[in-house]
């Protein structure tokens, strides 16, 4: 038996707002949610955040508290109360949230490239700048990676397998892909999969700055003068579903997530080869079982900065040849963010909403080409889009890979 | 720093996210939804605003609210001598 595994809910929130209709339509008006943040730690000036990001501007947790008839949201590290929005927003859309049967017998594998990084900073603080020898007493349960799967666990009641993935910026399409194997494997008919991060914090933003990976003012993908990434935060949630299992309960098919590719460079701990990202594409296409001429929509990793966009053209160009004139390539983190660990699973809900709306979200900041990025390019106003395909990439530090095909429901 | 029981049941409801008017003696920890990670909480929020220490385990038993407060001031009193 071949099963196949459909889309049947999702769920967002990212620095262009809470749900994935504002995620979408944040992403086709083409304003980006890329704001100057300017953050003093406690006005003394020693630490500053200083720079664009894209923040997640309010979290509303009442549907949550609602369904949980207690409140939780703000015992949370920011990443989980992320991670819950979203994936609540999945399971009403899965028509899930009423069927507790349903749902204890699915799993959870979710993504997150670093934990509850406030919560991890707070109680450095404590310990290090106030001198204070105590850390609250929720310090571990809130700040592990797997935070996140506990709470969805507990909140809806689901306990299947359930573990949390990290692959760095390709932690939740990593966690997708896995889901999808568990589907056809026959081990669970409902995996609620996806991704959280919360890491705009001095600690962390002082570290990226120390990488100089960080742009001055923009997310400029593929774009001649680019200068790096910007971050973002976010979480994304997708119920993903043996397709048989989702047909006879009437639940609605997104779409279908026919293709998982993953590899590792072996080659350096920042700096992309390209060879790695064409054998997860390799992978993912055989997955699939779909020829390289199938007209596509890519969602390129594609984060801004001058080595990773120029190495990933390349394999773009070396993976489809000539066929790649047919497609079309979004950047969708020149509005968003990166997103880190929930940026696969940010990309493959906005790209199945680009599949199904028909409409190719325009990569913003663009100064014009660069002779080492000739991409097919979706710029300007969104375009309209007639294929059926979705390949969304995902090329994480530690040269992780992950590419992940999905398919217009039919 | 004076430590007084509406303090203390302002804390209660803050750290264990509980409605402040549901917070009557005669109800039980369990029926609030107060568990052994909330107490940790709460008995940190504590230590933090008055300056105490406080033995976790002396709370371990406690079944009511009222009981629970009333060790606290008890504890707090012996503390503060």
């Amino acid at each position: 038996v071949t099963r196949r595994v459909a889309i049947t809910g999702m769920g967002c929130i990212s620095g262009l707002g809470q749900g994935l209709s504002a995620t979408w339509s944040g992403l086709v008006d083409g304003l980006g949610g890329i704001r100057r943040l300017s953050r003093s730690f406690r006005e003394e000036g020693r630490l500053v955040i200083d720079g664009p990001a894209a923040v997640v501007a309010g979290v509303d947790g009442s549907a949550v508290e609602a369904h949980a008839a207690r409140r939780v949201m703000a015992q949370l590290d920011p990443a989980a109360a992320y991670a819950l929005v979203a994936t609540h927003e999945a399971l009403v859309d899965a028509g899930l949230l009423d069927q507790p049967k349903l749902l204890a017998e699915a799993s959870i594998l979710y993504g997150g490239a670093s934990g509850g990084n406030v919560t991890l900073e707070e109680g450095y603080a404590r310990l290090f700048a106030n001198g204070q020898t105590s850390v609250h007493p929720l310090t571990i349960p809130k700040m592990m990676p797997s935070a996140t799967v506990g709470q969805i666990s507990m909140l809806y009641g689901v306990r299947g397998a359930a573990f949390a993935i990290a692959s760095a910026c390709a932690s939740s399409a990593h966690a997708l892909g896995e889901a999808m194997h568990r589907i056809r494997a026959g081990r669970s008919k409902i995996v609620i999969a996806g991704g959280a991060d919360a890491s705009i914090t001095f600690g962390s933003w002082t570290a990226w700055k120390a990488l100089r990976a960080m742009a001055p003012d923009a997310c400029r993908p593929f774009s001649r003068d680019r200068q790096g990434m910007v971050l973002g935060e976010g979480a994304a949630t997708l119920v993903l579903e043996d397709l048989d299992h989702a047909l006879a309960r009437g639940a609605p098919i997104h779409a279908e997530l026919i293709g998982a590719g993953a590899s590792s460079d072996a080659f350096d701990l920042t700096q992309p080869d390209g060879v790695g990202a064409v054998r997860a594409m390799e992978e993912a296409y055989a997955d699939a079982g779909i020829a390289r001429d199938t007209p596509c929509l890519i969602s390129a990793h594609g984060t801004g900065t001058p080595l990773n966009d120029k190495v990933e053209a390349q394999a773009l160009r070396q993976f489809f040849g000539p066929h790649i004139e047919r497609n079309i390539v979004i950047a969708t983190k020149s509005a968003h963010g990166h997103a880190l660990g929930a940026g696969g699973a940010v990309e493959l809900v906005t790209g199945v909403q680009a599949l199904a709306n028909g409409l190719a979200p325009p990569i913003l900041g663009y100064l014009g080409p660069d002779p080492d990025c000739g991409l097919p390019l979706a710029l300007g106003e969104p375009q309209r889009l007639h294929a059926e395909t979705l390949v969304s990439n995902s090329f994480a530090f530690g040269g992780l890979n992950s590419v992940l095909i999905a398919r217009r429901a039919r | 720093l004076a430590i007084d029981r509406n303090t203390v049941l302002d804390i209660i409801a803050e750290e264990a996210l509980v409605e402040r008017s549901a917070l009557t003696p005669e109800a039980t920890l369990d029926s609030l939804g107060i568990a052994s990670l909330d107490i940790i909480s709460i008995v940190f929020a504590l230590e933090e605003r008055f300056g105490l220490t406080l033995e976790q385990s002396d709370f371990e038993d406690v079944q009511s609210l009222g009981q629970f407060v009333d060790l606290i001031l008890d504890r707090a009193a012996i503390e503060q001598l």
